[in-house]
Parts: structure tokens; sequence; C-alpha cells
């Protein structure tokens, strides 16, 4: 059996705003060519979790390693081997695909040839349009390139295809699987179950910053009453507001 | 190094794809240059003066540019950057953040320099102006005015909460110093008042050192205008450092 290699870890993250907490114990490990899903409703802590993962949000407790280095302290060296996409991709204005992809491709010692990776995801014949000019599905493709131009090992992708139609989420799907066919470690945020379901070897769901299940995705299903990851998702972070489980002891606002 | 030059080229390409630059920087100061010299040809500055007009009025022209890509420029793209977070995209990838207003401050700084030899060129080849002072002299003192006025525009840039902030405050700044500091309505015509209140602006300082450079005039006069200079560019630079908002 290959033996078992902790690419992302993370121990007791704890983050808050202004005495809020954001994240309570966030505790999670992510293992070589696996894809995790961090999952939960707006505002319960996912963007604000990776960003703390990531080193661009400073926290107040716990520890973070990503391929064996603190994010923060080793920034430099860590950024060479992962790949990231925001939220909101950030891009100026009036810049073409192929620029954006030749100025982001400079910031790395070893890139990949993004020519190969604009050919593999179809937008080869983009390479002089304006990136506001493309499709949604086109700019999500180009940002899955952007983000494996570090030829990275592990890449953060933060909810990759909200505002896709059903069409482009499955072919966002299909590179996903690919890339985690060629070795990659991913990590994705997303509230769409059925691609949670499709993709991710392993899950955590965050409710107002509190992990309220961390497992895989059958396990998730035997834990809850229900028979699907949708509903179980939606008896674990209690959207309904039906189930008489137990209010957690997080702090309203 | 490499980060750079790539970041520079392509920043360089977006800048002029926007054209504001090449209008405010580029062409009005040759404009400005070329009416100065069609309404005041080789006319003295004042009766008796050693110099024309056109002659005191080449330090003020060349700083047009200066003013447009340090107090409108810089601001502008600082904060919409911001705002685009691409500042923050930079955190998460080897280089620093600080590469990308590295980058920024040398395209601004090239408008200024494209900027000068056009001006000069105009004057020169048209109006038959010669530099009387020292080059190196001269050169120094356009550096100088670059840097602290480029210093103003990383403060408000790096401070402004948002665009629409950093674009309030970037037209306050540019739009008086454009008119009254000197740069394109010659200070010397001015009425008393009007000087007076012009003398508060950093840019008007600048463009009397430049004016005594470019003129070879004594280097009496030009004390008090070096420190204020260099007092604005290590202030608005210290802030800058310090409050800077990456995101």
């Amino acid at each position: 059996m290959k033996e078992k290699c902790i690419t992302i870890k993370a121990e007791d993250l704890n983050k808050s705003y202004n005495g809020v907490k954001v994240v309570t114990e966030l505790s999670f490990t992510v293992e070589r060519e696996q894809i995790f899903g961090l999952l939960g409703a707006n505002g319960a802590g996912k963007t604000t979790a990776i960003e703390c993962l990531l080193g661009p949000k400073a926290f107040e407790a716990g520890s973070i390693e990503v391929l064996g280095m603190n994010p923060v302290k080793e920034r430099r060296k860590l950024f060479e081997r992962v790949g990231v996409q925001f939220q909101e991709s950030a891009y100026q204005e009036k810049i073409s695909v192929g620029e954006l992809c030749e100025v982001t491709a400079a910031l790395y010692r070893n890139p990949a040839d993004y020519e190969t990776l604009l050919m593999q995801f179809g937008l080869s014949d983009k390479k002089k349009s304006c990136v506001s000019e493309l499709s949604g599905g086109q700019r999500q493709r180009l940002f899955i390139v952007l983000a494996l131009i570090p030829d990275p090992e592990v890449v953060f992708l933060d909810e990759l295809t909200t505002g896709l139609d059903a069409k482009a989420r499955r072919e966002v799907w299909r590179y996903l699987e690919r890339m985690k066919e060629n070795g990659l470690t991913i990590l994705i945020t997303s509230h769409f179950m059925d691609e949670v379901e499709i993709l991710c070897d392993k899950i955590l769901i965050l409710k107002k910053g509190l992990t309220v299940f961390s497992g895989t995705v059958k396990e998730a299903v035997e834990a809850s009453p229900a028979e699907n990851l949708e509903d179980a998702y939606l008896w674990f972070t209690d959207e309904e507001g039906t189930n008489g489980k137990e209010e957690q002891n997080h702090e309203s606002l | 190094m490499r980060a750079f030059r790539t970041l520079l080229k392509i920043e360089c390409k977006l800048s002029l794809r926007g054209m504001d630059m090449v209008i405010f920087a580029i062409l009005m100061p040759v404009v400005v240059t070329i009416i100065l010299g069609a309404v005041f040809g080789n006319r003295p500055a004042f009766e008796g003066a050693s110099y024309s007009f056109l002659a005191q009025s080449f330090g003020a022209v060349s700083t047009i540019a200066v003013c447009a890509g340090g107090v409108m420029g810089l601001p502008l793209v600082i904060s919409d950057y911001r705002n685009k977070k691409i500042l923050k995209r930079l955190k998460v990838t080897p280089v620093q953040p600080g590469l990308i207003l590295a980058v920024e401050t040398v395209v601004y700084a090239l408008y200024s320099i494209c900027s000068l030899l056009l001006v000069y060129g105009t004057a020169a080849i048209f109006f038959g102006y010669r530099l009387e002072g020292s080059w190196p002299l001269f050169l120094s003192a356009y550096v100088l005015v670059i840097v602290s006025m480029f210093s103003i525009g990383l403060m408000v840039g790096g401070l402004a909460p948002n665009t629409k902030t950093a674009g309030l405050i970037a037209s306050i700044l540019y739009f008086p110093m454009l008119i009254f500091s000197g740069a394109t309505l010659p200070y010397e015509v001015m009425p008393r008042v009007m000087q007076n209140l012009a003398d508060i602006m950093p840019l008007t300082q600048g463009i009397k050192l430049l004016k005594a450079m470019s003129l070879g005039l004594p280097a009496g006069e030009v004390f008090l205008p070096i420190v204020l200079m260099l007092s604005i560019a290590l202030i608005c630079t210290g802030i800058s450092v310090r409050f800077f908002r990456w995101e």
C-alpha cells in the first residue's frame, strides 16, 4: 500500500473579527492525491478558513502546515508549489488571456507551460481575448489554468463552479478529476452537494465557523438520518431548522 | 527580475491601452509647449530678462507628466488593484506584493521621462530652446520632483479606503496643482495673491527648483524647495510604508 502522505494539516485553528468567532477549533488533514471539500453555507467561514490556511489572514490560535511548511514563514518557498484561486478572481481590466497567463508564469521559478494548459482547457483560441469578455465557463477554466501555472502539488479552489450552468460545471468536474489522477491534492469549497458527492474523498462541514462534520461522504450520510448527502448536509447545518438537534454553543452576533 | 520585467512590460501595455496617461502625460505637455512657444515666442520673460518666456516655463511644463502620474495615475492604479484583489492575490505567490508597486512607479516614471524628452525636443526644434543651466543639476532636481510627487501618490493610493475616495483625493490634488502650481498657467503671470496661494503646493516648489536649475540661476533661492521636497518624500513614504493597506 502506498504510504499516506499528509499535504495539508490544520490544527485547532481559531479566527475572530472584532471579538466574533468566525472559525472555531478547525482541525483537519488532507492526504496526497485527495480532493478535500470544505462545505458550509455562505458566511459559514469557508473563505476565511482558506485565507487563514494560506497566510493572508492572521489567525489567533492553532497551527497550519502545507507540504510541511508554514505558509507565513516559508511563503516564498511554499507558493512555488501551491496554486490558488480565490472566489473573486483578481485580474487587471483590459488584460488579455495570454497576457494574464504570461504575467502569472513570470512569478514562478519553474512554471508549467501555459500554452499547453490553455490547449488542454480548450482556451487556445482565446489567447488574444480580453479576460472580461470570456463567458462564465471559459473564465472559470482560465482560473483553473492560472492555479495550475505554478505546476503545483496542491491547489486551493474557492467556489470554482458558482455561477456556472450545469454543462460548464460538469466540464470543470472532469478537469478536477483529471488533475487528481495526475497526482494533485485539491482543496475546494462548495455549496453544491452534487459536485461534492462526485468529487470529494473527504469533506468537512462548517456551520458558523464550527466543525459539525468531518469524514467521507458516505460517513456523513450514515451519521445522519438522511439518505443522500444534500439532506445530510442540511441536517448537519440545520438550515431548514427542523431537526431538534441541540444548538451548538457558538456565539451569536 | 524576470517577474519584474514581464510585469513591467504588461503593465506598460495595459496603461497605454487605457490612453489617459497618453493624453495627460504625453500629448498635453507637448501642446502646452507649442502654445507657449507660439504665443510668447522668444520674447524675454520680462523686460530686461536675459532668458525667454519659454525658457522660463520649460521646467514647469516638464512637470505636467510628473503631476499626472504621481497624484492621478499612481493612486488610482493602486486603489484599483487593491479593490480587484490583485495585491492580495500576489500574497499567495512567491513574489513580494510590493513588486507591483515598484512596477507601477517605474511605469509612471517612464511616462515622465518620455514627456521630458518630448517637451525638450519640441522646444528645441521649433523654438530654438537650449537649457542654460547644467543638465546634471536639472536632472537631479527632476528626479527629486518625481520622488516627492510619487510619494504623495503612493500614500494616497495606499491609504484610501476605496477607489472612489482615491479618485476624489487624486482630483483634489491633481487639478489645482496642474493649473495653479505653474505647470500649465505660468506662475509668473499670476497676480500676487494667487502666487501666495500657489506657494503652498508642493509642485510649485518643485517647479521653482526646476526653473532655477534650467536657467542656471544662483543656488541661493533653491534651499527651501529642496528641503520641502525631501521632507514630503520622507514623510509620505514613511506613512505609506507604515499604513499601507493591501486589502
